[in-house]
């Protein structure tokens, strides 16, 4: 094996008269980031190749007769470079001056008022005088619809063509462009013709004034209302970064919380708008509990008391095998592991679930490389639309790879024969192949075929939900414990169990976030209504709430704190962004509190933190994941 | 040396020279020819040898160009620049619409010196007839096999593409020329890369000036030794000037560089028309600073036309009478300027308009002396800071006139009319 | 110059002459994308402008998207997107006929052909533009340039007359 090239020695660099050491092939704006230096840039963005229009960022180096900028100027040894000299300060002032110029200044009706760069700069670096009003104002269009979910407003546009070069860069459908010239130059679609992309939501984020604008977040709310709170996503099993920002008990938006290994920085619109989801006002606000036939909203205490009486009650008469316990795919880690704990080790049934049925055998083989690995493989394999279907963001990982990387991209059909495949790839290679949870054994099989001494295949399994990936791993399963243990006894599968609820041999069932899945199938009813238990913890009403025999208010995953697993095994925390209406305890407490009303004890505060440590006892994968750490499952014996 | 001293258009009368035959009789194509023979790297020691340097308006040395092309990267491209825009210079207009072989034999000799593949002309959409009577002339040449596949024997083969443009002064500018040639907005490109190493389709690129190339056919024919001695040391060769504005017979001279002075040019024209006296020139088109009278006798060499404040940029020479109101030329070229600005970078499209406006209210006679302030701190503001030269370069004749004729600038202000033509009505 | 718009309006189609220009174009350069302005030329060549479903006919023609050919086809001011009139009247107003005369040749076209305010006769003959580069042609100053040709040495008479004698000469045509 050739040796490793040892890292490029850094160099020393000067500015404002501290000396910092960066890699060779710097940007003299990063040089000043490391320096503590703050440089104003409009143009210029980490995720963007730089292109020096915005001249925002233009510093003295020394040697050169100009003023550089320093988002495209590359590093020298020994480069002394100086941000704040007079003819710095000077030009920083013409130049948002030049800005204003044509800028209609309605900063007071602008969403972006209290967080826009050009407010903000010109306070901080600006004329304190106008003589832009001597001139005309060029005008161009304001508040146009560029589709149902943003809206462009022209003559707020500063041109610095971030939205273009997003387009061209990060998604590669160039959908907004530059139009005309000089002037009278805009950014704007072919014809006016609405936005189609999956990733539109991310245009507002990077444009560093009120140009582009959410048409939810219209007129909502100014950023010192709100708070900020920094989270997953949940609307599937990637895990991108989030700041939840809420106003009050409302959520205002979600923004996007870069993290390089998995989002890196972009937000799909199905996640991103779907914010306004969990301010809907349909929730379990009481515990409730059927007193003599009739519901009734009790004590939590109460209904605690009541729902474990008749757990003992079942158990006693029936055997413990007569209580079917299932979750969801959007339970923390730390609610799945105290709720298989329950089932398991409190009262002692093999029958517990989080999903319908069980698709596949997945095993930590299916998750072997991850969503930032996946460029730095010389080939990426992707079975089918639905690992891009399931998870959006996938996509744009996916071109990064092939448009900056150079790597190349194969979608091809599940089916596909590995003989074609094999044109394609180099005898000497690293490939991935991505694939949906439902289509694991293909994948599997295609690795096989793949494989070669010099040829490296892995696979990532793209799995549904938000905590799909933590859910199986902590064993919230009737055949796995914790860890991918085997369970001696299995149980019954969720749809098994209802079955067997129907049938009568099983007779009481605690559910906690009961999906909609499961609540759409007429099974379930048929379940429910003939149970004798039936135990719901819910956020929202529901089938289960209105079938069930004691109702715990249950909240979202908003409201929670802990931690979730996302699809490459990556354990990151969730933290709560708001208070829900109710003084009740969470959701772990209350799974805590059954457990306990049947004799058992967690042995740690019913916290998320606490509650992570016995997890990492359990399931040594997950020891030293909480910092946003991958799973190490490939390190295990 | 040809006995009349003149290298571009020393075929000046030979009858036919838009034709393939009329160009072959006065020995076209010869050149070509003996550069196959000699081979591309004598070309370019002969290129080397004659001192040429880039007629575009940089003036860099153009055998320093060819060599910054990475010794075994293919393939590589040539383009032309015949975007010829500068106000006040046509010279490229004339090489083609005269010379057109004469130039296409210079465009494959560059193109077999540096071993491309394919050469692009890009000629400006406002040069449609001159478009298509090179694209006729590329046929002939093609006919004749000295395009195409295998160029005279040599294995070498080169494609010759006319590419029009459509209407934009910044195309001039060599990467924006590579950007609008790839079918994109011509915008300039972040440099570094430099086109010799990351050009058009990112791969290396020479880009040479119609007048540049169209020395070639001379240098090959009668070595670089021989064009060299027609200038000076400093200001080897001659060069094709274009005289316009206010003498009595505008043109384009072909002049040896370095021993012709200014006056020589505005006498070659005619003088100063109507018996009028000289007030200012601008030298090099319009992105050069003004000078004065007392700069008339300043040889047409580089050093000496920079050291005067100005420069022979792209052999332009726009020359003005006593009667001329500089702020009304000052505020013409600014508005050249914004209409073509690109839009790109905040300082040129910004300022641009701002200094348009403000220029527009002084030749009006309505701005205030703060606002002359402003337009020197606009254009401050402007100059070195922008993308490329076009911002930078749209305040030079501005800020120059101010200086030398501060005078005429400040009577503007407040006047309520532009005071130069006012008194010229009131004294007609 | 643009070619007599004809018949153009039928169907929103390129006809198979102008595709086959395109196609060749495209073929001529190592990459297809360098051919979107002759691709440009040709569509306004036979129709006489830009009209927007010409530039989505280009960019399926030269595998880009529609959004591409629009922000290269506006960046370039002799595109048109609109129909111009039937000949485009390109007055030079650069420094050069600025010093002999061409805003007095200018004013006299304005207002010996009642030129609107986007500079277009009345009977759609002519368009006439003043905000264009230096036409190169500074040697013949003031001068203006008719479609592909330049007309040199002009003054606000003769130029007048030679936009009237085009005129006729297109009545006597037709």
């Amino acid at each position: 094996m050739a040796e490793a090239p040892a890292a490029p020695a850094l160099i020393g660099v000067e500015i404002d008269g501290r000396t910092v050491e960066v890699a060779p092939g710097s940007l003299v704006w990063d040089a000043c980031e490391k320096a503590g230096v703050f440089v104003p840039v409009y143009c210029a963005h980490k995720k963007l190749e730089p292109v020096a229009v915005c001249r925002m960022c233009l510093v003295e180096v020394e040697g050169m007769p100009k003023l550089q900028p320093a988002c495209a100027t590359r590093v020298s040894a020994g480069m002394v470079v100086r941000t704040a000299t007079d003819q710095v300060r000077k030009f920083r002032d013409g130049n948002l001056e030049f800005l204003l110029l044509n800028h209609p200044l309605d900063c007071p009706v602008c969403d972006r008022g209290g967080e826009c760069d050009l407010q903000d700069f010109t306070q901080r670096y600006g004329p304190g005088r106008s003589r832009a009003s001597i001139t005309e104002k060029v005008h161009f269009e304001k508040a146009i619809p560029l589709s149902d979910k943003i809206y462009l407003d022209q003559e707020r546009c500063i041109l610095c063509w971030r939205c273009v070069r997003y387009y061209e860069e990060i998604t590669g459908e160039r959908e907004i462009v530059l139009q005309e010239r000089g002037v009278h130059t805009v950014v704007d679609t072919f014809e006016r013709r609405p936005l189609q992309s999956k990733f539109q939501g991310n245009l507002p984020e990077i444009c560093p004034v009120g140009a582009l604008t959410h048409a939810k977040y219209r007129f909502r709310a100014r950023p010192w209302d709100l708070r900020r709170t920094s989270s997953v996503c949940s609307h599937c099993s990637y895990g991108c970064n989030i700041f939840v920002d809420a106003r009050e008990d409302q959520i205002a938006r979600y923004a996007s919380n870069d993290n390089p290994e998995v989002d890196d920085s972009w937000l799909c619109d199905r996640g991103r708008y779907a914010f306004s989801e969990h301010n809907r006002g349909d929730r379990v606000v009481n515990p409730e509990a059927r007193v003599g036939g009739v519901r009734q909203a009790v004590a939590y205490k109460d209904a605690i008391e009541r729902a474990c009486g008749g757990l003992l009650r079942i158990r006693g008469e029936f055997g413990p095998s007569a209580i079917g316990v299932v979750g969801s795919s959007r339970l923390t880690n730390e609610e799945a592991f105290a709720l298989q704990w329950m089932a398991r080790e409190v009262i002692g049934t093999p029958n517990l679930d989080h999903r319908l049925s069980r698709l596949e055998r997945i095993t930590p083989d299916d998750f072997e490389v991850g969503i930032a690995e996946i460029e730095e493989c010389d080939a990426v394999v992707v079975l089918g639309p639905t690992p891009e279907a399931a998870a959006p963001v996938l996509t744009l990982r996916l071109f990064k790879a092939e448009n900056k990387r150079g790597r190349q991209i194969l979608r091809v059909p599940v089916g596909v024969a590995a003989a074609r495949l094999l044109q394609d790839l180099p005898p000497e290679a690293t490939v991935a192949i991505v694939a949906h949870e439902s289509d694991a054994s293909a994948a599997r099989e295609l690795r096989r075929k793949l494989s070669a001494p010099k040829r490296l295949v892995q696979i990532l399994t793209i799995v549904d939900e938000v905590n799909s990936r933590g859910c199986q791993d902590l064993g919230l399963l009737p055949n796995w414990l914790p860890g991918y243990r085997p369970a001696l006894n299995p149980g019954l599968e969720t749809l098994a169990m209802l079955k067997a609820a129907v049938d009568g041999t099983v007779r009481a069932l605690v559910l906690v976030d009961p999906s909609p899945d499961l609540e759409g199938r007429a099974l379930f009813a048929d379940a429910l209504a003939s149970v004798e238990l039936a135990i719901v913890v819910a956020a929202r009403p529901g089938v289960s709430t209105r079938g069930a025999t004691v109702v715990l208010p249950g909240r979202t995953l908003v409201e929670k704190a802990g931690t979730v697993t996302n699809t490459e095994g990556r354990v990151q925390r969730v933290r709560s962004a708001v208070e829900p209406k109710f003084a009740f305890p969470p959701d772990l407490r209350v799974i805590a509190d059954l457990a306990a009303g049947l004799g058992g004890d967690l042995g740690v505060q019913p916290l998320a933190g606490p509650v992570f440590t016995k997890i990492a006892e359990a399931v040594p994968a997950y020891r030293g994941t909480q910092g946003g750490l991958r799973a190490k499952w490939s390190l295990l014996p | 040396m040809t006995e009349s001293g003149l290298v571009l258009t020393r075929h000046h009368g030979a009858p036919d020279q838009t034709t393939l035959a009329g160009y072959e009789r006065v020995g076209g194509y010869g050149a070509l020819r003996r550069a196959v023979q000699i081979g591309p790297d004598e070309v370019a020691v002969q290129v080397k040898a004659s001192g040429l340097r880039g007629r575009g308006g940089a003036a860099f040395p153009t055998a320093t160009k060819w060599s910054f092309l990475p010794k075994e990267t293919f393939p590589r491209y040539l383009c032309v620049n015949a975007d010829e825009s500068e106000p006040g210079c046509f010279k490229d207009r004339v090489l083609m619409e005269e010379y057109p072989h004469q130039f296409l034999e210079g465009v494959l000799i560059a193109a077999f010196a540096l071993r491309v593949t394919h050469s692009f002309i890009y000629i400006r959409g406002e040069y449609r007839s001159q478009r298509e009577l090179l694209e006729r002339a590329v046929e002939e040449v093609y006919r004749a096999g000295y395009a195409g596949r295998d160029v005279l024997g040599s294995g070498w083969g080169c494609e010759l593409i006319v590419h029009g443009g459509a209407g934009a002064y910044i195309c001039g500018e060599e990467t924006a020329l590579l950007e609008s040639l790839e079918g994109r907005r011509g915008q300039p490109r972040l440099k570094p890369p430099f086109p010799a190493v990351k050009g058009l389709y990112g791969q290396p690129t020479v880009v040479n000036n119609v007048e540049t190339l169209s020395n070639l056919p001379f240098i090959v024919e009668q070595g670089g030794a021989a064009y060299a001695a027609t200038g000076t040391e400093a200001s080897p060769g001659t060069r094709l000037f274009c005289v316009s504005g206010h003498v009595e017979h505008p043109g384009t001279f072909e002049v040896p560089m370095g021993r012709t002075t200014f006056r020589d040019l505005v006498e070659l024209a005619g003088g100063v028309w109507k018996g009028r006296k000289f007030k200012a020139m601008q030298p090099g088109g319009g992105s050069m600073q003004i000078l004065g009278p007392e700069h008339l006798d300043t040889p047409l060499d580089f050093k000496a036309v920079a050291d005067a404040g100005s420069s022979l940029g792209a052999g332009a020479l726009v020359v003005m009478d006593e009667s001329t109101c500089v702020v009304n030329v000052a505020m013409r070229l600014v508005d050249f300027y914004r209409h073509e600005s690109c839009g790109k970078c905040v300082p040129c499209r910004e300022g641009t308009y701002f200094e348009s406006e403000l220029m527009h209210r002084l030749e009006a006679g309505v701005a205030t002396r703060s606002e002359l302030a402003d337009l020197s701190d606009v254009c401050a503001n402007m100059d070195g800071r922008c993308f490329c030269p076009l911002g930078d370069t749209a305040t030079w004749f501005v800020m120059s006139a101010y200086r030398r004729f501060p005078e005429e600038f400040e009577m503007h202000c407040g006047a309520g009319v532009c005071p130069v033509r006012y008194r010229q009505e009131v004294m007609v | 110059m643009a070619d007599l718009p004809t018949s153009s309006k039928s169907a929103e189609m390129l006809d198979t002459a102008t595709i086959r220009r395109i196609a060749d174009m495209k073929g001529k350069y190592p990459e297809a994308r360098s051919a979107v302005l002759p691709s440009l030329w040709a569509v306004q060549d036979k129709l006489g402008y830009l009209p927007t479903w010409s530039l989505e006919a280009v960019a399926s023609q030269l595998g880009l998207l529609p959004s591409d050919v629009e922000a290269v086809s506006s960046f370039y001011s002799m595109y048109f997107n609109h129909r111009p009139g039937r000949h485009i009247v390109q007055v030079c107003l650069n420094v050069s006929c600025g010093l002999r005369g061409a805003d007095e040749l200018l004013e006299q076209l304005r207002e010996s052909l009642e030129l609107d305010d986007e500079g277009n006769t009345p009977d759609g003959s002519f368009t006439i533009e003043g905000t264009v580069e230096c036409l190169g042609a500074c040697g013949g100053a003031p001068m203006l340039q008719v479609d592909r040709y330049s007309y040199v040495d002009l003054t606000p008479e003769t130029a007048v007359e030679l936009v009237q004698g085009i005129r006729a000469e297109d009545g006597r045509r037709r």
